[in-house]
């Protein structure tokens, strides 16, 4: 059997890309995308840490994780297409009426 | 005492969005100030459930949903706000064209998920109740459709908002890990154990960044000036206190038992202790050069954060809980003020607007000042009570420089929110301003927040008694 450490440092890696995507990456949607991935980071740290210690409570929150995650895509998707309808783009760098 | 009856608070709120929801199809445009009132009912008959069930500690659902007499409290705050801030929005929402009907369902939505929050202490259920808050909060930052600020605004909110969601869930699995549970008391209690494994600090610390973005403390306060300003202003009210007091209710009930478990403290403790002070001078620094309104009341919260979190560092609970009351007063009542200089499809949210504005308009002139001098702390407003309390408990307790840089923080912020009121009195105007006056509903609100700011800074023993029994409850 996988030793559950190789789950975690696999989920502490997608974290992390997730946060580096979301800095790096320059457009409404993939950023959105990064924030999705850290979520599924999560869900993963959940279902390992639940099978090693044979808990079934762990593996019912990642429902509750993927329910968030829908309505998360819902609003998120609307407001993105908000943006543009607005300007004919998503690009982060173009989204800048308001600074200071 | 375990009993479905617990609910009643939380499930009123939620018929009542429904309701607006269903009913919101069968009006008229014009008529869409009925679903105002219908949520104010529904909002009164909330509080008024919610106040038989002071001092009884009711539960329901194995516990994992409680009204001790803390969460009521919170519940009492944040439902105040929601009818403050559904009396400001009737006006406006109709003239500034964001008379959507889901508005008022959305105002419900946010708040049953503001509640979900404060009456748990299971961290999955905070987490749920946080998301049902955030969806709707993204979706009310939108609601003005043809103003691009408005979008740009729920665009930064939302991505900012998922972020912080994100690291909240990521350490929830951390301290799910460790301790097999996802109870704050049980997590707090692993905190004793010396040897603890470092995924349960990691867990710890994602989830206070997490909530920090959503108390909107520096360094994780990018999004706020930026929502404030191009949400619609009475969601900007709702935003500047709704989120904020939740997540300082999920930061007491983490510190209240973990201060006095944890073995090592020393960091977490030093980590808090310099994100206060960031806030709070850079939070002031920066409004200093603002010229929004708007810009300036979003940096004076972020600021206002940062002195809740010397509330927090000195384990002064009764301080804090009378800080948000307080501070709900005076933020609402700031912000009704601004929202009373608009007319139809115009807000005027430049200082250069607010020139002379002291003696054409004097009464709105007036209890803007008094709701700035009391954000800025002078007496006799409640705003100077709450930080004299906060300030004289850090004192107590040692921490002499943080309070030594809370002061002279507070003092810079007296030159921008001073700077408001000198416009409006010492200004030739520049500008011909006229504005929409037929608002009963906002003059309203406005006298309440003044006698509820001027209360709370005279005579405010009644509520020092309910905020005793709060705090009580919780230990």
């Amino acid at each position: 059997m996988i030793p559950i450490s190789y789950f975690i440092v696999l989920s502490f890696i997608l974290f992390f890309l997730g946060i580096v995507a979301f800095f790096v990456k320059k457009d409404l949607l993939t950023q959105f995308m990064a924030v999705e991935i850290m979520l599924n980071a999560a869900n993963l740290a959940f279902i390992a840490f639940a099978k090693s210690a044979n808990a079934l409570d762990g593996q019912v929150i990642v429902f509750f994780v993927i329910t968030v995650a829908g309505a998360e895509a819902a609003i998120g998707l609307a407001i993105i297409l908000l943006i543009f309808r607005h300007r004919k783009t998503i690009k982060t760098e173009d989204i800048n009426l308001m600074k200071g | 005492m375990n009993t479905f009856s617990s609910l009643t608070p939380l499930l009123i709120i939620v018929a009542g969005a429904l309701l607006v929801l269903i009913l919101e199809v069968f009006l008229k445009k014009e008529k869409k100030d009925y679903l105002a009132y219908i949520s104010i009912v529904f909002l009164l008959g909330s509080v008024y459930a919610g106040l038989r069930f002071w001092n009884q500690n009711p539960s329901y659902f194995n516990g994992k949903l409680l009204l001790d007499n803390f969460a009521l409290f919170f519940i009492f705050i944040l439902a105040i706000a929601t009818i403050l801030v559904t009396l400001i929005s009737i006006k406006y929402i109709f003239l500034q064209n964001t008379n959507h009907g889901e508005y008022y369902a959305l105002l419900l939505l946010a708040l049953s998920g503001m509640m979900i929050m404060v009456s748990s202490t299971d961290f999955l259920i905070i987490f749920l109740g946080l998301e049902v808050l955030s969806v709707s909060s993204y979706a009310l930052a939108g609601l003005k459709r043809e103003d691009p600020l408005s979008s740009e605004a729920a665009a930064k909110y939302f991505l900012l908002g998922c972020f912080a969601s994100a690291f909240i869930i990521f350490g929830l699995a951390l301290l799910y890990g460790v301790t097999q549970s996802t109870d704050i008391t049980v997590f707090v209690q692993s905190f004793a154990d010396p040897n603890l494994s470092l995924l349960a600090v990691a867990g710890i610390g994602l989830i206070i960044i997490g909530l920090g973005f959503k108390i909107a403390v520096i360094p994780f306060h990018m999004w706020t000036p930026d929502v404030y300003q191009g949400s619609p202003t009475p969601v900007t009210a709702f935003f500047s206190v709704g989120p904020k007091v939740v997540g300082f209710a999920v930061l007491i009930r983490i510190f209240q038992p973990y201060w006095r478990a944890a073995v090592n403290t020393e960091a977490v403790f030093a980590a808090l202790w310099i994100i206060a002070v960031l806030t709070m001078v850079i939070g002031n620094l920066i409004a200093l050069r603002q010229t929004n309104v708007k810009r300036i009341l979003a940096y004076s919260s972020i600021a206002h954060a940062g002195y809740l979190l010397v509330a927090i560092l000195s384990r002064d609970n009764a301080g804090l809980l009378f800080y948000l009351m307080v501070y709900l007063f005076m933020n609402v009542g700031a912000f009704s003020a601004v929202i009373a200089l608009s007319k139809k499809n115009k807000e005027y949210l430049e200082l250069d607007d607010y020139a002379g504005i002291g003696f054409k308009y004097p009464w709105i002139g007036a209890t803007f000042s008094i709701f700035l001098i009391s954000l800025a702390g002078f007496p006799p407003t409640g705003g100077f009570l709450a930080k004299f309390y906060v300030f004289s408990t850090a004192v107590r307790e040692g921490l002499i420089t943080l309070v030594v840089i809370a002061v002279l923080a507070s003092l810079v912020s007296v030159y921008y929110y001073l700077r408001i009121i000198i416009y409006m009195y010492m200004k030739e105007p520049s500008r011909d301003i006229t504005i929409h006056t037929e608002n009963p509903a906002l003059f309203f609100v406005l006298f309440l927040c003044l006698y509820g700011v001027l209360q709370l800074g005279i005579f405010p023993g009644n509520v020092l008694v309910f905020i005793k029994q709060a705090v009580a409850s919780i230990l």
